[in-house]
């Protein structure tokens, strides 16, 4: 859940926060989960869509400036030179995706940052999943043009 | 994520790309999690309904009670956040931190930058100081040639609740700070305001 947040927010500690408000409400809330009515994977990744919904609300009106740092990025660089030409990378690859529509973003946020894979996210989005490849596949499509030089 | 989806070729490098994008948050996150959900903490009002809750006490709150919150509010001692770990001081790591004594979202007492050479992803004792300043946000000495100034936005640097503070910081690589300071992010009525005009505490 850590990393769905990650993909679409710029600071750890904000990413961190709304884990942590997403568990609270979760707990909070246990007693109501339907196993009859999906997964629990599904049912907490939408408690963690609408925080990060709320969240969005909250900020419209600020501007957030990423600074770069990216401590908690999982990488296999043996040296700092390399981590920090991964670090790039990486932001390079989320900037990109922070240009997308929200409903792109959000594609790439479950498929990649939450790890579902094509069922999944077709149960959790209610679509077939072969729109779930086409739709995926798009929004690749459009990032890949967003990165293009 | 193991379905053959048949990504396109021509994306496949992206996708590829895109799985190797993990990212770990800190050891703590868990047990803190744990502890919030121990103590029986509510997860944040949500602003429609707070604005709900206003409505309904509306106009029956007097000023008095206005005057009485606003005297609590006052009236609350000073916080001491720390937040770690950032490249503040232009040295290529992020591994500085900045604690601040500060009235919640108003007046910053102290305010220093230290180094995290332990690693413990806040301040502890051994952790080289970098800038320690009382409550006014004055340059501390010649900077010399080199100097960067730096804007690291937003996180609740003043433990007002939101994360709309910024920290502007002058350094000259690599490790010496000359001015630091904290301001919000407010915007005016339209959205915008200039940086300049953000008051500096």
């Amino acid at each position: 859940m850590y990393n769905y947040f990650r993909f679409h927010v710029p600071l750890a500690d904000v990413a961190e926060d709304l884990t942590a408000e997403t568990f609270l409400k979760v707990v909070r809330a246990a007693e109501r989960f339907d196993r009859s009515r999906g997964s629990a994977k599904a049912w907490i990744l939408t408690t963690a869509r609408n925080v990060l919904t709320d969240w969005r609300r909250r900020a419209r009106l600020r501007q957030y400036v990423s600074i770069g740092t990216m401590h908690d990025l999982v990488h296999e660089a043996p040296s700092p030179e390399e981590r920090l030409l991964r670090e790039e990378e990486v932001g390079q690859l989320l900037d990109a995706v922070a240009t997308l529509a929200p409903a792109d973003r959000e594609m790439i946020g479950l498929r990649y940052g939450s790890g579902l894979d094509t069922s999944e996210m077709a149960q959790l989005l209610g679509i077939s999943e072969g729109s779930v490849r086409t739709r995926l596949w798009r929004v690749l499509g459009r990032l890949r043009r967003v990165m293009a030089p | 994520m193991s379905d053959p989806t048949g990504v396109p070729p021509q994306l496949a490098d992206l996708d590829r790309a895109l799985r190797g994008v993990r990212f770990d948050p800190r050891p703590s996150l868990g047990p803190e999690i744990e502890g919030r959900v121990r103590r029986g903490e509510r997860p944040d009002q949500r602003a429609g309904r707070r604005r709900l809750l206003l409505v309904a006490c509306g106009l029956s709150a007097t000023i008095v009670a206005v005057v009485l919150a606003g005297g609590f509010l006052l009236a609350r001692p000073p916080v001491l956040i720390d937040r770690c770990c950032f490249d503040l001081d232009g040295g290529g790591a992020a591994d500085d931190g900045v604690t601040l004594v500060a009235d919640r979202d108003a007046k910053v007492h102290r305010l220093r930058l230290y180094e995290d050479r332990d690693n413990s992803r806040s301040f502890s004792p051994g952790d080289p100081i970098r800038l320690d300043r009382g409550d006014q946000p004055s340059i501390r000495e010649d900077s010399g040639p080199g100097l960067v100034t730096t804007e690291h936005c937003c996180l609740d640097f003043d433990g007002g609740g939101p994360n709309d503070d910024a920290l502007v910081v002058m350094s000259v690589p690599p490790d010496r700070v000359i001015m630091a300071a904290i301001y919000e992010r407010r915007p005016d009525r339209h959205g915008r305001r200039a940086l300049e005009t953000f008051p500096l505490r």
